[in-house]
């Protein structure tokens, strides 16, 4: 075996085999980690900048790079040394430094001396020696409340902190009912908890946190906290950022499962490979949903494809957003940073990585069947789907090889027939094409479309014009019926007693008249009604239609046409468009013809002459074959529409109906390589799932075979983050509680426990929630929480009358306060204000839980980019006086208020909120719409409920603030309802600092 | 200003973890805050203006010379490779509908349809040789706009928000001006902040709009006077105040008091801002701006609503960057919608093309001139760009396919040596010297440089990563900052 040499962050070397000399010293020490460093990632075995590889530096000086003991005229130094701050090599890249060249150059001049048989390697983290890679250690025993605030008192007091005292009951309820339910407490629920304080402190505490903790508002409350996390939003970003409708299961799950208190390690699991481990699979398969969450290219993944590089891209970098979540989220490891070179921090190498790709390599972000559908009606779906799939491209195969065989045969026609079709279509055909019946699956459908002139006239002629459409490449014919009648009447209603047949065609098929009209004569009859009959349907591609370009009816005489912008009346049509409505059936715009009498003369003869070059083409055999695949396809769409919708959701999925270049693997996987800088096009060795090895002994490599199954891949990766001795998740999540609970977490990066992260406040505490929910049997996130707010920590107060001087002491030694010796005053986030706008106005429909979320905006131009207008939206709407956790949250046009008010931004994940004071922020308070709207039903509300100004002030401060006004706050809240009246006074109320802060 | 200002800055800048605290920062010392402002070098600008041509705009159709398309026109086009375009095959060399002459000192050749920058040619720094990531519009979009090609970074002028600071708070310090017909590919996430503070978000700013700034002032109400809107107000500042100061040591709070007093400020100023009506009508002729205004027809594409909307929107940034807006960001072109409104010309490069350019290219001529008569080229940078070029060979007869293996960028003012720099090759398929491409982060690099920060060390970590606007990349473009 070769030596290899592996430099490591602090220069740690194998040191190679055999004794070493001086000038392997100078090589390996200085030489050797340069060249790792700054010129490896482009020139080694996979990717050969320049054709050179690093990786056997005797390279260098075989490929002529390297003047041995002679720097000077050495071409490498020459590509090395900058001139005017910018070298050839590393190219697009900061020169090499004076010391790092001169040792090169050194080196060379000495001689060039290469240690036996070495390597150069990629510099990598081998190091574990880290906080959060080390086995959870806790030996606590004891009720875990009184383990933290010792632990916290400890800190405390040898920092020579004094903590602040309790805080108040009135407090304490609009802490506690905000940080576990998001909304603010009734006066009642207030009232009754300092009574019930009063009597007995700690029953009332623990009965308050018992009674949110199973409130259903927990769940809405703490799954907002994943969600933000979770990356988590209802339409897909970049191009169009069209609607995910089917996003929201997931965003149910997440509730549900804060609410049933999920085992953390089953919750983690399904999110990854719920779909094949969970019990219940249409929970688990919702809960995948975490996995597409995040923002995808539609137009890079259904217009371009993976037959082509830039499509490519856009599956790397879907699988990158994939590993990132789970990754950032789960383990709080920053596994994205090793796309393009090993973790220059963390122990992860740029293979890891791609291990990680290869987990995802058989998924895509797509719709998918939950609920509602047996497990054999979604595969005989798809059976079918695939059927009609084959069967089309078949007899598309089959029409193309015939029609070669026409061409050839009528090679000697079809040039001067192209020229005239030319000539006679050289008109653009008029956009509003005309009357265009609905879908039949079968072409014996009778179909009717009549013209009613109002009054009976003597008519002269009829005719009949087809349309002209590009589908399919008809051109003028499109629709026309293959059999059909034309009846009349002089009745204002065509009857088949009244009716007089003046053309039939229903015995043969008639031949398509394409450009050419098609002319009945009338003889001058009284005639109200004109109906055309199609009794044979003309065919699209699968199915069947009736479709008139124009219907002329022309007076004896002057020919005037009588029909224009009469009623049309028909068996059924489609939707009216830009291009079909029954009104362009009369509208005397159809497509006409531009040859003259002998062009026009010549060019049905020669389309005759092709037709029957055609006909005699046409075996019995291909026709049959041609008429059974069409029966099969009509059936083939009937079956499908017998099979019922389903629920869906937005998950990830490996079967589901294609959608242009965006196709299924079926359980199938794409091959990964490993990439060079994350160069698509500089592919190396071909990577298997697995994962780093993040901790001794955990299962890094998942399969060893090439034709793995993804799912098996997806369940080894959902049971390598949730194993029992992976230090990460547990840590990862103990911290999060933490944060949600105290607001701001033990490390200050709760997606990065890596060297670039922030080191734990407490690590001892942090270890000790880690444990005790790991080794939980119910791994239950709601018993950490009862005792973490049970703390005396969590009871203190923000501040405090009297102890000025000890929090100006305690701010110079802990400013901070990550000590906890006081409680983190904190702002309502977005959702709790909008929310408690919505509660404290009486309009809040805390009920209406789940399913599609409420939508304030209004969608324009949905058809392609949807613009989502929120100025639009009526906020009186009842519809969205719901949960802001229920909106519909879109990428691209965020919500404004919210966005001003720090809600998280959905492309990414979220660990901890901003908490930004700006002038932006405080006009959408004041003038956002909602915040208008919602002051006058708070208002109507206090009129209903007071009877006094000093009543109304009382009654608006407890529904907002928690509290009474004090003595100094009345004054100016008494004058302004006085002067101003109610709403005026609950506008400034809602904007008031005492509403958006919690002490 | 010296190290341990920068040091410090930096340490409030990353200790707190998240961010929370640096807008408050930003907003409590407004007073020094340009003190706290510490730049890497001395700059050349102060402020920026981005153009932007949403669809991606055609280099060989404006600013890109390509005589040989003209003599090979309709002749099969055979770059030498495979090339794999986003919508089509390679059609044949397609030589460009306009004719193109040479204008200033420098006998720079420009197409009849950019030809009001004629006049402005000598003080502009082209570079031909741009390269993106991919042909696909989101990711070309957000490469230019925010220097990566996914969602989840901040604008660039987030980060010009971020190292510079708010010349005047009562306004925003980085302002979006849409095309008022519809966002162009990712929306709001062009001028999103992403991982920095809410306060470095861009604005949008509608000058045809009812509210200019979303909430700007109050809506219809049947009980909001102005009286009980002032009143308010002044309840709610007592409040406050009394609020903060019950509970001393949040700066917070103060900053929220404070927070009421620059929305209101911002209502005065922004107004101002928008008031054309008060330039003279030489200014509002050379920016095209007509009675109509936005509502000038525009039912069929055409070059007389194209100068409106553009150069309305040129007129109103001068009007911001006079009064201290940091970074304006103005959009030409709309979704990928229909009719279209945008650079996007697959079907018919002459159709749109014309129209756009036009309106593109007086307003921003306009913008240049007004700029240099009063004296603010010299600490104003422009810079033109797009998420992509057009290739050089047609997409069925009359349009042009997504070229992002070349486009071009230009510079103007804040300091930048006008010329060309970089070139792309015959065809304008691909940079001439393949190995010498200018990327974005080159471009951003240099953006940076000029306004005095050092693109390396304007970091925020998040996630782990030390984060730039230059990601690992980027050099300054030494001959366009002249060394």
């Amino acid at each position: 075996m070769r030596p290899i040499l592996m430099p490591l962050l602090a220069c740690l070397f194998a040191i190679p085999a055999g004794p070493l000399v001086a000038a392997d010293e100078a090589f390996l020490d200085l030489v050797a980690p340069v060249l790792a460093r700054r010129c490896l990632s482009c020139h080694n075995d996979q990717k050969t900048g320049g054709g050179l590889s690093m990786v056997d530096p005797q390279r260098l000086i075989d490929d002529g790079y390297i003047e041995v003991a002679d720097a000077g005229s050495s071409h490498i130094v020459e590509l090395i040394s900058p001139s005017n701050g910018r070298a050839e090599m590393p190219k697009d890249s900061d020169p090499l430094s004076a010391e790092e060249i001169s040792a090169i150059r050194s080196w060379i001049d000495a001689g060039a001396v290469l240690p036996a048989n070495v390597q150069i390697q990629a510099p990598k983290i081998a190091d574990r020696q880290w906080w959060s890679l080390e086995p959870i250690g806790s030996d606590a025993e004891g009720e875990l409340r009184t383990i933290v605030d010792e632990r916290l008192d400890a800190k405390l007091a040898q920092q020579k902190l004094t903590p602040l005292p309790p805080a108040d009951p009135v407090t304490l309820i609009r802490r506690v009912t905000y940080d576990l339910s998001g909304l603010p407490p009734t006066p009642q629920q207030v009232d009754a908890f300092v009574a019930q304080s009063r009597d007995d402190p700690a029953k009332a505490w623990r009965d308050l946190v018992d009674r949110l903790l199973a409130a259903p508002e927990f769940g809405e409350k703490w799954g907002q906290h994943w969600l933000d996390i979770a990356r988590y939003a209802e339409t897909h970003g970049y191009d169009k950022d069209q609607p995910r409708n089917n996003a929201w299961p997931y965003r149910d799950y997440v509730i549900n499962s804060f609410n049933s208190d999920k085992p953390f390690g089953q919750f983690a699991r399904e999110q990854i490979a719920g779909d094949v481990l969970a019990d219940d699979t249409s929970e688990g398969i919702v809960a995948t949903g975490f996995l597409s969450a995040g923002p995808w290219d539609l137009i890079a993944h259904v217009e371009v494809g993976e037959g082509k590089l830039d499509g490519r891209i856009a599956k790397h970098l879907d699988r990158d957003e994939m590993a990132a979540a789970v990754f950032n989220v789960f383990q709080s490891t920053t596994i994205q940073c090793a796309q393009c070179h090993n973790h220059k921090f963390d122990p992860i190498e740029s293979e890891d990585y791609y291990r990680v790709h290869a987990v995802f390599a058989g998924i895509d972000r797509a719709n998918r069947v939950y609920a509602g559908l047996t497990a054999e009606q979604q595969r005989h779906k798809r059976a079918l789907q695939q059927e009609r799939d084959d069967t089309t491209r078949q007899r598309d195969e089959a029409k193309k090889t015939f029609e070669q065989k026409v061409a050839k045969q009528a090679a000697a026609i079809d040039p001067q027939l192209d020229a005239l079709t030319q000539k006679a279509n050289q008109f653009t055909p008029p956009p509003q094409h005309g009357f265009h019946s609905q879908i039949a699956a079968r072409a014996d459908v009778v179909k009717w479309v009549e013209v009613d002139l109002g009054t009976a006239k003597p008519i002269d002629r009829i005719e009949l014009i087809a349309c002209f459409d590009d589908f399919n490449n008809i051109g003028a014919g499109f629709g026309f019926p293959v059999r059909f009648k034309v009846d009349v009447t002089s009745e204002a209603t065509l009857t088949d007693q009244n009716a007089t047949t003046i053309f039939d065609q229903t015995a043969d098929d008639f031949t398509n008249p394409e450009a050419t009209p098609v002319n009945i004569d009338v003889g001058g009859r009284a005639v109200r009604i004109v109906r055309v009959t199609a009794t044979k349907l003309a065919e699209r591609r699968n199915d069947f239609i009736l479709a008139l370009g124009e219907l002329r009816v022309l007076s004896p005489g002057d020919g005037t046409n009588v029909a224009v912008g009469a009623e049309v009346h028909a068996s059924d049509s489609i939707p009216p468009n830009a291009r079909w409505s029954p009104r362009f059936l009369v509208d005397q715009r159809y497509h006409r013809l531009s040859l003259d009498e002998a062009e026009a003369k010549q060019w049905k003869q020669l389309r005759e002459q092709r037709r029957a070059i055609v006909a005699a083409a046409t075996t019995p055999e291909y026709q049959r074959q041609i008429e059974q695949w069409t029966k099969r396809l009509a059936e083939i769409e009937q079956e499908l529409k017998a099979i019922p919708a389903g629920q869906f959701v937005y998950a990830v999925a490996t079967e589901f109906p294609k959608q242009g270049k965006f196709l299924p693997t079926n359980g199938s996987v794409r091959a990964i390589h490993f990439l060079n800088r994350g160069d698509l096009q500089a592919p190396g060795a071909r990577m298997l799932p697995g994962a780093p090895e993040l901790w001794p002994d955990g299962p890094s490599r998942f399969v060893d075979h090439e034709d793995y199954d993804e799912a098996e891949a997806r369940v080894a990766l959902a049971r390598y983050v949730t194993r029992r001795d992976n230090p990460l998740i547990w840590r990862s999540i103990a911290n999060r509680i933490w944060q949600w609970t105290f607001g701001k977490p033990l490390v200050g990066t709760p997606n990065d426990f890596g060297r670039m992260g922030m080191l734990p406040t407490h690590p001892e505490l942090l270890d000790l929630l880690a444990a005790r929910l790991r080794d939980d049997r119910d791994q239950s996130i709601k018993s950490i929480v009862r005792e973490l707010v049970c703390t005396n920590a969590y009871r203190r107060a923000s501040f405090a009358d009297g102890f000025e001087d000890i929090t100006r002491t305690n701010l110079t030694i802990d400013a901070s306060n990550d000590g906890l010796w006081r409680f983190n005053r904190r702002r309502l986030t977005a959702e709790e204000f909008r929310d408690s706008v919505l509660a404290v106005g009486g309009t809040l429909r805390t009920g209406d839980r789940g399913g599609p979320s409420f939508q304030d905006f209004v969608i324009e131009r949905p058809q392609h980019s949807p613009h989502y207008e929120y100025d639009l939206h009526d906020p009186n709407d009842p519809a969205s006086h719901r949960r802001t956790i229920y909106r519909f949250v879109v990428r691209s046009q965020p919500q404004p208020m919210l966005t001003t008010l720090d809600c998280a931004d959905p492309s990414i994940s979220i660990a901890r909120r901003d908490e930004s004071t700006t002038a932006l922020q405080a006009l959408a308070q004041w003038n956002n719409r909602l915040i208008e709207a919602m002051a006058k039903r708070f208002a109507d509300r206090l009129s209903a409920e007071t009877a006094t100004d000093d009543e109304a002030v009382r009654l608006a401060c407890r529904l907002a603030w928690g509290r009474d006004a004090n003595e100094i706050e009345r004054e100016p809240l008494a004058t302004l309802i006085a002067e101003h009246g109610p709403e005026t006074l609950c506008r400034v109320v809602l904007n008031a600092s005492a509403m958006m802060y919690l002490d | 200003m010296n190290a341990a200002t920068m040091h410090r800055r930096s340490l409030l800048r990353q200790g707190l973890g998240g961010l929370a605290g640096i807008a408050l920062a930003d907003m409590l010392h407004r007073e020094d805050a340009t003190a706290d402002v510490v730049l890497h070098h001395p700059p050349k600008a102060k402020r920026v203006v981005q153009l932007f041509m949403a669809g991606a705009a055609s280099h060989v159709d404006t600013f890109d010379y390509k005589p040989v398309l003209e003599k090979r026109n309709g002749e099969p086009w055979d770059p030498g490779e495979t090339v794999e375009l986003f919508q089509s095959q390679p059609g044949d060399c397609f030589a460009s509908p306009w004719k193109f002459k040479p204008y200033g000192q420098s006998g720079k050749q420009l197409s009849e349809i950019v030809a009001p920058l004629g006049d402005v040619v000598d003080e502009i720094a082209f570079i031909h040789n741009l390269v993106g990531k991919t042909g696909v519009h989101s990711q070309g979009t957000l490469l230019q706009t925010t220097g990566f090609n996914l969602p989840g970074f901040p604008s660039a002028g987030s980060w010009v928000s971020y190292g510079l600071g708010s010349e005047n708070e009562n306004l925003p310090t980085f302002v979006v001006l849409p095309d008022h017909r519809g966002f162009a590919s990712n929306g709001a996430k062009n001028w999103g902040n992403a991982f920095l503070s809410a306060s470095h978000q861009g604005t949008v700013l509608r000058p045809s709009g009812k509210t200019p700034i979303t909430d700007l002032f109050p809506p219809d109400s049947d009980f909001i006077t102005p009286e009980s809107d002032r009143a308010g107000l002044q309840a709610l500042k007592q409040l406050n105040a009394a609020y903060a100061a019950r509970r001393p040591s949040d700066d917070r709070l103060d900053a929220r008091v404070r927070s009421y007093e620059l929305a209101a400020a911002m209502q005065l100023s922004a107004t101002d801002a928008l008031d054309l009506a008060s330039e003279p009508q030489h200014i509002r002729d050379l920016y095209g701006i007509v009675d109509e205004g936005s509502h000038v027809d525009d039912t069929e594409i055409n070059a007389k609503a194209e100068t409106e909307f553009f150069g309305r929107k040129c007129l109103v940034a001068r009007r911001l960057l006079e009064r201290g807006v940091r970074f304006v960001q103005i959009w030409s072109g709309n979704d990928n919608g229909f009719p279209r409104r945008n650079w996007d010309s697959h079907e018919n490069v002459a159709r749109d093309h014309g129209p756009l350019a036009l309106g593109m290219s007086r307003g921003a001529a306009a913008l240049i001139k007004d700029l240099a008569q009063r004296g603010m080229l010299d600490d104003t940078l422009i810079l033109w760009t797009t998420e992509f070029g057009r290739m050089p060979c047609s997409q069925g007869s009359e349009g042009r396919d997504h070229n992002p293996f070349v486009f071009t960028n230009w510079m103007c003012g804040g300091g930048v040596v006008p010329g060309t720099f970089g070139e792309s090759d015959q065809w304008g398929f691909r940079p001439r010297d393949r190995e010498d491409a200018t990327t974005v982060y080159d471009i951003n690099a240099t953006m940076l440089h000029l306004l005095g920060i050092d693109h390396k060390q304007l970091t925020v970590r998040h996630n782990g990563i030390d984060r730039r606007l230059t990601d690992v990349h980027g050099h300054v473009l030494r001959d366009v900052v002249g060394g």
